[in-house]
């Protein structure tokens, strides 16, 4: 009884500690380690979208990009082209990427596992050649210019304007962080909430056996489409201001690849589980950065490994070690390390993927031989 | 009607090598339902093996075949035994993510070790082409047509036939069943990967021939077989080359006759679009099977 | 229960509390210059480092990813200019220093390499079109003058860059105006470009030549850069019988595109952009005498290359003597390569920009921008196109240099125009 209110009260600490972090961090970090943790922070907000619909609904999809180009795209237009506040274009960029994702739900009905992991793949490569011959809207294949955050002519976060609050100093990119941040608080509350009522039980069905969800009385298609609704309205949030932030997209930024690492975050940091995305967000997004920092490089072409190289390198391989060894995640290892010190309740909130079932449902669960 | 047998002909050809590493994907699901991202960098590897023996070591073209072809089956055997194996009950997406993992390092591996700059194939065939009435073909499409029938023909025998490919088949259908008849499900899982990464390297061959060339961009080409397989159905091979050959005619002759109002590249997206037609009427592909769930 | 709801009730508030406060204090606009003066008066910036006498250039590179054929050649051309640069007694008595940051032609990495060097550099050469739109507004912000490895003309009228070489735009008007006009080599013309700015500014060029001269423009085709078969683009390009093409791509792209339309036994004349060639394109290795590829053939027969540096070992060009010397002592590996004598051209620009600021007695970030505006004229040794800086913007040159492929020669471009402007090019302006 005491051990369990020293552990709610340890859990309390840990999650104070990281919020309380993340708010000074600006201040810690040199320019560009802020400006990598904004990219962080920013993509983290997909990262939580993508987590439930494919961590906690099960649903795999490839085709993140496109919902984060669509509300990168309503940005530009409603911010760029009409000048209209943040206020307005960020919560509209969300809502016409859901609209998008109520769309593209229904294809989950019909398609399981990776038949409909290919199709959200083509969904990826329609987005591209839609991006590319609407002109109008995406600038072509040139690409076109995003509007900065500014809420108002009061609050303008383009570069070179910075806010003097208490003394302090808060630059450009700070500010964007901490746009990002207070989302990201809200996307992370939101899953925490979401888990544990009606809805996310019955995301939670539907990844572990759908036709027994089904049978229990879960409307299979409700659940879904709300799963793409859901990941789709975070995604358009984190594709604006990502947009914004890099102030200037071509079409063919919005690719496969962009996608992936969307994946490698989820899974990274640990599929299904509440901080999963934000670990895994840091990892994936500013691991080659840092390893750019840390290698050789190769400074005329001559010898040695490119940092690029090198940096994609150790973070494939990463991948793989990581998921080898400890397949839930660093919420897994995490867990580890905390029944290592102690308490062995966290098996129960954090299940074990790898204990087999008699299961041929290919989205998730046991029984697969490599 | 010359535009149209010219571009048919090229479709298949193209097909016909989207068929070949399609293939390679359809033997790694077949025997472990999963579909491996890693093919597009094997590939790679594959076309620069070849172009480093032949055209940089000088040995003959077919030795250098040979040789890629072993070291590749060998590095898939390994993959799957050092990495694979330890991974026994993993989810699906995990183990796709490791495939995705191995393909980042691989390509970025590539470039590291061979630079960015195109290559020499060392193929015997170069330019080379020949008429029949109006029509052209390049012997690089020639052979890749007749490696891949081969190549295939072979995998039929394969499975029908030998005992490993039942001990495959029975292996794909229930694990468990497999090893307590006696089946080597661990080896028949090292022996799908060695395949994968044997076609991997014909395939990669022929992607790299004229007019293309060895160049890191290579490995993207492998994702166009990704709507061929699905489109085929998971698992079958008889998909797979229908599928592949399919998506090969299906973007050719779109991008010869590209109407007006699709507007730029819509040759790209044509088979996405073929697939989810086909999707809509047959969920499962044309030749897949529904899995059958046990409740 | 309700505690939990009255916790995040509590949070929402304190969140939007911090909210009013800032909207109340409003942004302001921040002056990011410091500066100090040392004894001889002179004004110096952040990237001076007075003590040991040095001035630090950013470089922002592309050594992997899609362009790095490129980019590897143009970092080492920069890095054996510092050298030489250096060993004649650096600029105005300092030395100068590379600050190389591999951004893999990626936009999101250069505003982070960007904003990670920006504080330590005096200037900054960076690679690539879409990389610099995307740190621009940064730039202006922070007053950082950039050198751009690119030609859009989407540069002509910044103040904060310094481009050199003729805009893409331009080069593909006199281009254009050249084979029309002077060799006669037929009015239908065609465009293959790449799906991105590179592409779209060559794509602009192309619209203006083709209504300024007359032209008939019969197909237009697009590839992204991620693409390996072009029989699409080919075919269009020949259904619609072009007798010139246009190809706004890069080396990856070009060759296949010409070994596919000789296999489809179409030969149009060719005019590629500046980086759709690539010197390996030719033989093996891109050095002379080394085996031919299977394409050599192709585009040895009708092929034009516009130039942005004048053909490699081309004695006509004063500077080419200085740069050979340089090659041989500090980069003797170094195969002949555009891009590495541009980037060659480009950090002696550089260091004729600070040696400006240093006369001027005013290295800081405004002292640097400031010499940009009124260098005025730039003696580029013959090697690039020559180049006049005046504080009324606009393209740092007008005119192309035009070659042509022969296989026979050592860098393979054999040129036969120089300083040829078109009149296509005057609806640029």
């Amino acid at each position: 009884m005491l051990r369990r209110a020293v552990d709610r009260r340890g859990r309390r600490a840990a999650w104070i500690g990281l919020a309380a972090l993340s708010v000074v961090l600006p201040f810690l970090l040199g320019a560009g380690a802020l400006s990598t943790a904004v990219f962080v922070v920013i993509a983290a907000i997909g990262a939580v979208g993508l987590n439930i619909l494919s961590g906690y609904a099960g649903q795999i999809s490839l085709g993140h990009a496109f919902f984060l180009a669509v509300g990168a795209y309503t940005a530009a237009v409603l911010g760029g082209d009409h000048h209209l506040t943040a206020a307005i274009w960020l919560p509209a960029a969300g809502i016409m990427a859901a609209l998008c994702g109520a769309l593209v739900g229904p294809t989950a009905l019909r398609l399981r596992g990776l038949y409909l992991a290919i199709v959200t793949l083509g969904l990826v490569y329609i987005g591209q050649y839609i991006f590319l011959n609407a002109t109008g809207i995406t600038g072509g294949p040139g690409g076109r210019a995003f509007p900065a955050v500014s809420f108002g002519s009061a609050l303008n976060f383009a570069p070179g304007n910075q806010l003097q609050i208490a003394g302090l100093t808060i630059d450009s990119n700070a500010l964007y962080y901490f746009l990002a941040l207070v989302i990201l608080w809200l996307a992370v509350g939101f899953t925490y909430s979401l888990q544990r009522t009606r809805v996310g039980r019955a995301f939670q069905a539907v990844r572990e056996r759908e036709l027994a969800a089904s049978v229990m009385g879960v409307n299979l298609a409700r659940t879904k489409v709300s799963a793409f609704v859901i990941s789709s309205f975070l995604a358009g949030i984190s594709g604006a201001l990502f947009a914004s932030y890099l102030s200037f997209v071509v079409p063919s930024q919005w690719d496969l690849l962009l996608s992936i690492q969307y994946i490698a975050a989820i899974i990274v940091g640990g599929m299904g589980t509440v901080l999963g995305p934000v670990l895994g967000s840091i990892v994936v997004f500013a691991l080659p950065d840092l390893i750019t920092h840390l290698s050789f490089v190769n400074t005329n072409g001559s010898g040695g490994i490119t940092p690029g190289d090198l940096s994609n390198i150790i973070y494939g391989v990463l991948i793989i070690v990581f998921l080898v060894a400890e397949p839930r995640g660093i919420v897994g290892l995490g867990d580890r390390l905390a029944s290592l010190l102690g308490g062995q309740r966290r098996r129960r909130d954090h299940p074990d993927p790898s204990r087999p079932s008699p299961e041929t449902n290919p989205t998730t669960g046991g029984g697969v031989l490599p | 009607m010359t535009q149209f047998l010219q571009l048919a002909s090229d479709g298949f050809a193209l097909g016909c090598v989207y068929a070949l590493v399609a293939l390679g994907f359809a033997v790694v699901y077949r025997a472990s339902q999963v579909i491996n991202f890693a093919q597009g960098a094997m590939l790679l590897v594959g076309a620069y093996l070849v172009s480093l023996f032949a055209a940089y070591a000088g040995l003959p073209f077919w030795l250098a075949v040979i040789l890629a072809v072993a070291i590749l089956a060998a590095s898939g055997v390994l993959f799957q035994m050092l990495v694979l194996r330890r991974t026994l009950g993993q989810p699906l997406f995990t183990i796709v993510m490791i495939t995705i993992g191995l393909s980042i390092a691989v390509t970025a591996g590539v470039d590291a070790v061979f630079g960015p700059n195109q290559r020499l194939l060392g193929d015997p065939w170069g330019a080379s082409r020949f008429h029949v009435g109006r029509v052209v073909f390049t012997w690089v499409e020639v052979w890749g047509v007749i490696s891949a029938f081969v190549l295939l023909a072979a995998f039929f025998v394969f499975d029908r036939y030998s005992r490993y490919g039942l001990a495959m088949r029975a292996a794909a259908a229930d694990p468990e069943a497999a090893l307590a008849v006696g089946v080597p499900v661990r080896r028949v899982h090292a022996l799908a990967w060695g395949i994968a990464g044997a076609v991997a390297t014909i395939g990669g061959v022929f992607l790299a021939g004229f007019p293309n060339s060895p160049n890191p961009q290579l490995g993207d080409a492998a994702l166009l077989a990704f709507p061929a397989i699905i489109l085929g159905g998971l698992g079958s091979p008889v998909g797979a080359v229908v599928g592949g050959i399919i998506i090969g005619i299906v973007q050719v002759l779109t991008s010869g006759y590209e109407p007006g109002w699709t507007g730029n590249n819509f040759y790209e997206v044509a088979p996405y679009i073929v697939m989810i037609a086909v999707l809509l009427a047959k969920p499962y592909g044309l030749f897949g099977t529904r899995p059958a769930e046990r409740l | 229960m309700m505690k939990g709801y009255l916790h995040r009730l509590g949070a929402i508030c304190a969140v939007g509390a911090v909210a009013l406060l800032a909207a109340a204090c409003g942004t302001t606009s921040s002056s990011n210059t410091s500066s100090s003066t040392t004894a001889s008066g002179l004004k110096v910036g952040p990237g001076v480092d007075v003590a040991t006498k040095t001035i630090t250039i950013g470089n922002i590179a592309a050594l992997s990813g899609p362009a790095a054929a490129l980019g590897v050649p143009a970092l080492a051309g920069a890095e054996t200019a510092v050298k030489a640069i250096n060993a004649a007694g650096g600029v105005g008595g300092f030395k100068l220093k590379l600050l190389v940051h591999d951004a893999a032609y990626v936009p999101q990495n250069a505003v982070t390499a960007f904003n990670g060097m920006e504080a330590s550099v005096a200037m900054i050469q960076n690679f690539g079109s879409p990389t610099t739109e995307a740190i621009l507004p940064a730039v202006k912000a922070d007053h950082v003058l950039v050198q751009p490895l690119s030609w859009d003309s989407a540069w002509d009228n910044q103040p904060n860059l310094a481009p050199l070489g003729t805009p893409y735009a331009y080069d593909v008007a006199n281009g254009l105006d050249y084979l029309v006009k002077v060799k006669h080599l037929g009015t239908k013309v065609g465009i293959i470009y790449q799906d991105d700015a590179y592409g779209a500014d060559g794509l602009r060029g192309f619209k203006v030549a083709v209504k300024d001269d007359g032209l008939t423009d019969v197909a237009e085709a697009s590839y992204a850069d991620t693409d390996t078969t072009f029989t699409a683009e080919v075919q269009k390009m020949k259904a619609a019988g072009a007798q010139i093409v246009v190809l706004t791509s890069l080396p990856s792209a070009s060759g296949p595109i010409v070994g596919t339309a000789a296999t489809l036994g179409y030969n149009p004349t060719y005019l590629f952009q500046g980086p759709a060639w690539l010197e390996q394109l030719i033989t093996k290795t891109g050095a002379l005498g080394a085996p031919p590829t299977p394409i050599a053939g192709a585009l040895a027969k009708s092929t034009y290359v516009m130039g942005f540096a004048t053909p490699w070992g081309n004695t006509a060009a004063p500077g080419m003597a200085a740069m050979l010397a340089a090659v041989k002592k500090y980069a003797p590996t170094q195969i002949p390569s555009v891009y590495f004598e541009w980037t060659w051209v480009q950090t002696h620009l550089a260091a004729a920009i600070l040696a400006k600021a240093i006369a001027n007695k005013d290295l800081t970030r405004e002292g640097i921008l400031n010499a940009r505006l009124n260098l005025g004229t730039f003696n580029t040794g013959g090697l690039a196109p020559a180049l006049d800086y005046t504080s009324a913007l606009g393209p740092p040159s007008t005119k192309s240099i035009i070659n042509r492929i022969d296989p026979s020669v050592l860098g393979f471009l054999k040129p036969v125009a120089s300083g040829y402007q078109g009149t296509g090019s005057a609806g640029l302006l």
